[in-house]
């Protein structure tokens, strides 16, 4: 795993940004907590309005916005936690192969005695693995910061991680689509835009439009409906929140590999 | 050891409509430093990218090493000095070293410390901050740092001071000398000649030729000036064998011969030659006819 711990240790300070942007974030949102729990006027508020803009927040009437699951749904579960998973994941994606093949570094890797396939592997395992820990501290982040304000109270530890691993199974989906956009071609802007094309369309398909009207099998195909289908942490997670985007994701590194290995690089 | 460490059989490379490289045979020999000329564009970085499997040929092959640059193992054995040398910039020469030393399957600490002290290299200054010539040196010790069987240099003195130059010309000297093959592409003519013992001409990707340097030297059209006690005629030379151009310039006369210089000699009996200046056979006249012939 040589190419695996160089790339962890190319990315080690950036990742520990992120990291740390996350806890921070965690700790501002639960810290905020006490605050709302006791205005009963937050959830009259989101019944007055329209379907649209409570879906965007990700409101469920069962679940009150005061409770934590409700409020944690709206505040990160919802919006910006699989929001930075997917942006931290096409990035990591788009760079592993593309973004090297651009920069030309990765032919000086390639003189050297590994094959494509192997590059191609550690650096996927390493980008991801980067996306693992990410999450895994904010998941950590959550579960201790959230006990002095009483933020996760009433909600299961397991849906705290199952809730975490959907996120990560979410930012893995769009990351790989990146990865093999840029394993396939050699670029990496290319593979951010369509990367990033394709997780806002799924996105609005099952925020915005579903919420306007019915949209049937295409509602089924957006990966953010297999995540957003339910509260995640009242609920817990659905198994299609895991197993789902897993299973694409495994299609989308085999086709990168694939093309990877056969074509000539740029 | 009568296999041919580079053997290229009918190769050809297509971009889209542009034919970079067409029916290539070639073979390069154990312990030989090889010449690889041409202009730019002439085929020469496709060449070198079909023999590392960064690019797959449209037909025909490329051996390397009695196997194939898509095999690690093969790779291996090669050290490559690529004509740009990207180089993630924050890295260090000391983390390209460690790194690369290790996919390699580990390298001798003391070589690398000579490598260093001969190029003068600190190996703990990043990359983006060195300057183009010792980014260039970073490049040159990557490649040797495994001691490799084959040496694939792509351009190698480009960005290299005179300086430098002598002293990488002196290490591939020294590596050719301990048994080390060497493919040495480049588009000017000075590093080649003073490196190769054979040279490979290429142009429009296509093979020109393929001589040895002192057989291309022969070829090579000789100038010679003659300087005389007082001033005299050149017509005597017209039509002498060999000569090709003969001018008066009051009491000196410019001889352009091709082939041996002795009937020109025998002609100039008589004019009461003092001096007789000739200039090194200069190789650029051949390659320049080579890169100029039968213009498409």
């Amino acid at each position: 795993m040589i190419v695996a711990a160089r790339l962890v240790r190319d990315r080690r300070w950036s990742t520990l940004g992120w990291a740390l942007g996350l806890v921070g974030l965690t700790l501002f949102t639960v810290a905020l907590y006490p605050s709302i729990k006791d205005q009963p006027s937050f959830d009259e508020l989101l019944a007055d309005l329209p379907d649209t803009f409570r879906s965007v927040v990700g409101y469920d009437a069962a679940v009150p916005l005061r409770s934590p699951a409700g409020y944690l749904q709206a505040r990160l579960f919802s919006t910006l936690a699989p929001l930075l998973a997917v942006v931290f994941g096409i990035g990591a994606g788009a760079r592993a192969i593309g973004g090297s093949e651009e920069a030309g570094t990765l032919e000086l890797l390639l003189a050297n005695p590994v094959t494509r396939s192997r590059v191609l592997l550690e650096r996927y395992l390493a980008s991801f693995g980067l996306l693992a820990g990410l999450i895994a501290v904010f998941g950590l982040a959550l579960l201790f910061l959230a006990q002095p304000f009483g933020a996760l109270e009433g909600v299961p530890t397991a849906n705290v991680v199952g809730a975490c691993v959907a996120v990560f199974a979410l930012g893995l989906l769009y990351g790989s689509l990146a990865f093999a956009i840029g394993a396939a071609a050699g670029r990496r802007g290319l593979a951010v835009a369509l990367a990033t094309t394709v997780a806002v369309a799924g996105y609005l398909v099952e925020t915005v439009l579903a919420a306007a009207g019915d949209l049937g099998i295409l509602r089924q195909l957006s990966p953010w409906h297999w995540y957003l289908d339910r509260n995640l942490l009242a609920e817990g997670a659905s198994p299609a929140a895991f197993l789902l985007p897993l299973a694409v994701s495994a299609v989308l590194v085999a086709t990168a590999w694939a093309l990877f290995r056969r074509r000539d690089l740029r | 050891m009568s296999q041919p460490v580079i053997r290229a059989v009918g190769l050809t490379k297509r971009f889209g409509a542009v034919e970079a490289l067409r029916e290539l045979d070639l073979e390069v020999e154990r312990g030989e430093v090889f010449g690889y000329l041409g202009p730019n564009g002439a085929g020469k970085t496709t060449t070198i990218r079909l023999l590392l499997d960064f690019i797959r040929p449209t037909s025909g092959r490329i051996e390397v090493l009695g196997g194939t640059g898509a095999d690690p193992r093969v790779r291996r054995r090669i050290g490559y000095l690529p004509a740009e040398l990207p180089i993630d910039p924050r890295w260090t020469a000391q983390d390209l070293i460690d790194f690369y030393g290790k996919l390699r399957g580990g390298v001798d600490p003391g070589w690398v410390e000579v490598l260093l002290g001969r190029f003068d290299l600190d190996p703990r200054r990043r990359v983006g901050e060195l300057s183009t010539g010792n980014r260039r040196k970073v490049g040159i010790v990557q490649a040797v740092i495994h001691r490799p069987e084959l040496l694939v240099l792509d351009e190698p003195s480009s960005g290299l001071d005179p300086l430098l130059q002598y002293e990488f010309q002196l290490l591939v000297r020294e590596l050719a000398g301990e048994g080390t093959t060497v493919f040495l592409s480049s588009h000017v003519l000075p590093e080649v000649e003073a490196l190769a013992g054979r040279v490979a001409i290429l142009r429009r990707g296509e093979l020109v030729t393929v001589a040895g340097v002192e057989e291309l030297r022969q070829q090579a059209r000789q100038r010679i000036e003659l300087r005389l006690a007082r001033p005299a005629d050149a017509t005597r030379f017209a039509g002498v064998p060999g000569v090709v151009e003969a001018q008066t310039d009051d009491t000196r006369i410019r001889l352009v011969v091709e082939g041996p210089v002795g009937p020109a000699l025998e002609a100039a009996v008589g004019l009461e030659v003092q001096r007789i200046v000739t200039h090194e056979a200069d190789l650029e006249d051949v390659f320049l006819s080579y890169y100029q012939e039968q213009p498409a």
